[in-house]
């Protein structure tokens, strides 16, 4: 069982106590939904931001389809994201996730799906913001 | 665990009795090689046969590799092709493989939804030079049972050795080589609670199977497994066999209560749940159940105080989902979400209840932490949304 020797105890404080579980309205401007992973893999993050009006992250939440390192690397997420402004949480690496959870080599793609469900919740923000600038640039 | 009337069967032989069995000149070695003997005698009476037909190995997995390897390399000159199944445990799909590289052929027969072959099938796969056909009694994941005494007759037909992994049947069922047709037979001592470290193969005498061992040596066991036997672990498998004997049909009616108390209670509480494998043709002490929308390591967390297994990557090394669900046709997200729950003689209705209760509990605390339950609440058909790849 790779769950390691001893689950980390950050992984574990995460599961037991998940930060930020729950949804944002998907309809609202000023959320972001990124949606990750796939059920084939037994990986799936969901993770919402809530920017205000000067692209500060107000709020965040998470669900995850996942092992406990998938669990705690999104919670962890959504912790990181709050506060900071849409290019600060773009600057979010897995590695750092990796680091804080102490999370075994195995589990690495754990992180690097997290960091995927950040940018890709702020990508849907920006999209939302600006869908005009977006088209023209993608013609471009 | 072991059964402590093992324990005590083994301790004398590991304190005071500390005699080679294959010592012929002395009263040590005539003491053990006797409790070595009626070890043999006990482990023969569970299935059936002769003692001079049951060979001590290091474990099931030893035993199987023996028997695929030993067989088929015994009959090369004339037999190139061997049978088996999808779902065989892992050291006898490696065995196969290990002879494919040796030049030989190999059909790993599919299985139905259910879990069992298609005796249809099995029939269709036979060629002139077939030496073996391997197929596993119960399987350690899903428990499902296979039609053993059919098989058994479709490969005396042919004129081709039956070999069973029964590691997990023995002494849960009641097995007989003769009315089985079984010609070779793997057995595990730690299955039936016994000690780790040993195992047994059963190799029939009539008609006579012949196989090359493995190991080189003395000459110990019928020159079929060179080694010292390790008496207090045979004399531990012994008993384990004759425990088991007598305690088979108490344990088989109280394990079924056991196990249709936990899959009843479960799945009355929980929707979307699903158990893998037929539900007939079973052992009922091996269950395993996939909570869809849950991921099974995440639920493991929360039950780790209890030992139980799960089909998802996450939990394999390999960070594959498991081969045996897979064969069965189980959607892979379904195998990411099973978990095996094993019930044995020392299981009690405490634990199944403490089990259950925890698992309802954290498969709903699970789902609503789930994304692919909330899509599933709001009516997305998951099946039509393109994931994201990875």
């Amino acid at each position: 069982v790779a769950v390691g020797d001893a689950v980390p105890r950050q992984v574990v404080d995460h599961y037991e106590n998940p930060r930020n579980v729950g949804s944002l309205d998907r309809n609202a401007k000023n959320v972001g939904t990124g949606l990750v992973g796939a059920p084939a893999c037994g990986d799936v993050m969901k993770l919402q931001v809530e920017v205000d009006e000067n692209g500060r992250i107000v709020d965040a939440r998470f669900k995850t389809f996942g092992c406990g390192s998938a669990i705690a690397s999104s919670s962890l997420a959504t912790e990181w994201v709050k506060g900071k402004t849409v290019d600060e949480a773009l600057k979010i690496k897995n590695t750092d996730i990796a680091k804080e959870l102490c999370l075994p080599p195995v589990k690495l793609h754990c992180s690097m799906l997290a960091e995927d469900a950040i940018k890709a919740a702020l990508a849907d923000y920006k999209l939302k913001q600006d869908p005009n600038k977006e088209e023209s640039e993608k013609k471009a | 665990p072991q059964d402590p009337r093992v324990l005590d069967s083994m301790l004398p032989y590991l304190t005071a009795y500390y005699g080679n069995p294959h010592s012929r000149t002395h009263a040590y070695g005539w003491e053990s090689e006797a409790a070595m003997e009626k070890a043999r005698q006990q482990v023969a009476d569970l299935i059936g046969a002769d003692s001079r037909e049951i060979i001590f190995t290091s474990g099931a997995t030893e035993s199987n590799n023996m028997a695929i390897k030993g067989v088929a390399r015994f009959y090369k000159s004339r037999k190139k092709h061997i049978i088996t199944t999808q779902t065989e445990h892992k050291c006898v799909l490696d065995s196969c493989r290990s002879l494919e590289t040796e030049g030989f052929r190999v059909t790993y027969l599919p299985v139905k939804k259910n879990g069992l072959i298609d005796l249809k099938e099995l029939e269709a796969a036979f060629q002139p030079d077939t030496s073996l056909v391997s197929v596993m009694t119960v399987n350690n994941e899903i428990g499902v049972k296979q039609p053993v005494h059919d098989i058994g007759e479709i490969c005396r037909v042919h004129k081709v050795f039956f070999h069973t992994d029964a590691a997990q049947a023995i002494g849960k069922i009641p097995m007989d080589v003769n009315d089985m047709k079984i010609d070779l037979m793997s057995i595990s001592g730690h299955k039936i609670y016994g000690p780790k470290g040993v195992g047994a193969i059963y190799v029939r005498r009539r008609p006579r199977v012949r196989l090359e061992p493995l190991q080189s040596g003395g000459g110990q066991e019928r020159g079929l497994r060179s080694g010292t036997v390790p008496t207090p672990l045979a004399v531990g498998l012994g008993a384990a066999c004759e425990v088991a004997q007598q305690e088979m049909e108490y344990d088989h009616k109280r394990i079924s209560q056991l196990a249709e108390r936990l899959v009843t209670k479960i799945m009355s509480e929980v929707p979307d749940v699903v158990m893998n494998g037929d539900r007939e043709h079973r052992y009922p002490g091996c269950i395993n159940l996939s909570f869809a929308y849950v991921e099974g390591e995440s639920l493991l967390m929360a039950l780790k105080d209890v030992a139980l297994s799960s089909g998802s990557a996450c939990t394999s090394a390999s960070l594959e989902p498991s081969y045996v669900l897979r064969a069965i046709g189980t959607d892979e997200d379904l195998a990411h979400s099973s978990i095996r729950f094993g019930i044995g003689r020392f299981t009690t209705e405490e634990e199944v209840d403490y089990t259950v209760q925890k698992c309802i509990q954290h498969v709903k605390r699970l789902r609503e932490m789930s994304p692919l339950w909330e899509m599933v609440q709001d009516g997305i058909d998951l099946k039509s949304i393109k994931w994201t790849q990875h």
